[in-house]
């Protein structure tokens, strides 16, 4: 018992910002990945998750085909597309582990985001947009100003849930060998056969991780929407 | 032509291997998650206390983490002695073995348990919040002309849950289907461990990977419209509002 302690905190802090001599890795690259993806792929499911819902037929089948694609495939699979494909010798592009597995990650991220972005834009009232047109708003006004604001506090709670799913699939990130949580713990064990012992104790400890940072994110996120909806007055609105 | 018979034998098992796989985790993981969703539903703590505990374990655990420690890990707990006879010298060892042409099967069992813990656990809080849609006067009246727990259950809060969760139940037995995947990391020769392994033989990765995403596509939309059809089957009538 006490030699898996001993053996455990000694890997702690690799686990957690990666080992000693290298780029930071562990569980702050993948932190670091998630919150990046999520956010840069907010920026991409913003305009796919609107084209779903535009009066143009080929807009809509452009954000659909999107959707499928990149919600259809397995994130593992994905990832090698992403390194083979556009990081290989006939694309040209030189990419990294590290670039490959955040483009992945944005690409992934970014389809389940416009599916709630899409539900999000269904859930405002037709009557507000049809109040907002009659004072004289432009279609970007509404778009901008009325639609997008009251959706953002709709999307909320699934955008949260959707960040903590993908810093959790992070995880599979180990088959590019990212140096993230998941390949330190692969690293920390090595190849050593008298290492086979700690095997059991040493992945309850990463999941362990995993776990609390995703709870800790979902219990800080209901905290901070509790707080919010009690003095916001559009969130008032839509639950009236 | 990159698909020799030799490739496409490996990618066909290996198919039928992750629509095998999908199948009988789905199935037990929707059993399971119906179980423990209505652990969590109980006033006993006893039940549900443990049923809260298993779906925040394995909700916020990823499934590779699960896999990795079902297959490789727990097998090294054991002395090596104990080791065989559980999880390698056994007959259901052999009987799986004998089936499936694999070395090792515990590798595709601890990875179809991990997957199966982790569908399991989200597919009980998805059943969970449908059973809260079930209207309480319904279940009231139910009780008040005689009805037995047990008829309250099987007649009006299952089916009531799994009418109203089933779209995001739906969703996510696509999403376990992908994490089928995730087996051929601990080396179980499903599709996209068959691809790899293709790869690996051919050095043409692009073409192999455009065929996995093709297949994966198809599985994933085919899986979404069957899902459905059967839903419209199950669930005839529109649900009422409560």
């Amino acid at each position: 018992m006490s030699d898996h302690l001993a053996f455990l905190w000694r890997q702690l802090p690799n686990l957690l910002v990666g080992f000693p001599q290298q780029r930071p890795g562990g569980l702050v690259l993948s932190l670091v990945l998630a919150v990046l993806a999520v956010g840069v792929g907010f920026a991409v499911a913003l305009p796919v998750g609107s084209g779903r819902l535009s009066p143009r037929r080929t807009v809509r089948g452009l954000a659909l085909a999107y959707i499928e694609l990149f919600r259809g495939l397995p994130l593992i699979l994905l990832l090698l597309l992403v390194h083979q494909g556009l990081g290989g010798r006939r694309f040209g592009l030189d990419l990294s582990p590290r670039q490959s597995a955040f483009i992945a990650l944005t690409l992934y991220t970014s389809a389940y985001q416009a599916e709630i972005v899409r539900a999000g834009l269904q859930a405002v009232p037709q009557p507000m947009l049809d109040s907002a047109r009659l004072l004289g708003a432009s279609t970007w006004q509404i778009f901008w100003r009325i639609q997008l604001r009251y959706a953002l506090r709709v999307m909320w709670p699934a955008f949260v849930g959707q960040a903590i799913s993908l810093f959790k699939d992070t995880s599979v990130l180990v088959v590019l060998g990212v140096g993230e949580l998941m390949t330190t713990a692969r690293a920390a064990l090595g190849s050593d056969i008298r290492n086979a012992a700690y095997w059991v104790s040493l992945y309850l400890l990463v999941g362990l991780l995993y776990m609390v940072v995703a709870l800790l994110a979902s219990q800080a996120a209901r905290r901070w929407e509790q707080r919010r909806t009690s003095t916001d007055l559009v969130h008032s609105l839509a639950n009236a | 032509m990159f698909l020799q018979p030799a490739v496409v034998a490996l990618l066909g098992k290996g198919l039928a291997l992750t629509i095998a796989l999908t199948v009988i985790t789905s199935v037990l993981a929707t059993c399971l998650g119906v179980l423990v969703g209505l652990g969590r539903l109980q006033g006993r703590r006893w039940l549900s206390v443990p049923a809260a505990v298993f779906v925040e374990t394995f909700r916020n655990i990823p499934a590779l983490v699960l896999v990795v420690f079902f297959a490789f890990a727990l097998p090294n707990a054991f002395a090596p002695p104990l080791r065989r006879a559980l999880f390698f010298d056994n007959p259901i060892t052999h009987a799986l073995a004998a089936l499936t042409g694999l070395l090792a099967p515990w590798y595709l069992l601890g990875g179809a348990l991990g997957l199966t813990l982790n569908t399991a656990a989200y597919i009980a809080e998805l059943f969970r919040a449908g059973v809260g849609t079930v209207a309480r006067e319904h279940v009231d009246a139910a009780r008040s002309m005689g009805a037995s727990w047990g008829v309250v259950y099987r007649k009006l809060l299952i089916p009531g849950g799994l009418h109203a969760a089933h779209p995001a139940i739906t969703s996510r037995l696509i999403h376990n289907m992908k994490n089928t995947a995730l087996l051929s990391f601990v080396s179980v020769p499903d599709f996209y461990g068959a691809v790899l392994t293709a790869i690996s033989r051919s050095f043409q990765a692009i073409e192999f990977l455009l065929l996995a995403a093709a297949v994966y596509l198809v599985l994933s939309l085919g899986m979404s419209a069957g899902l459905q059809a059967a839903a419209r089957k199950l669930f005839p009538t529109p649900r009422r509002p409560a």
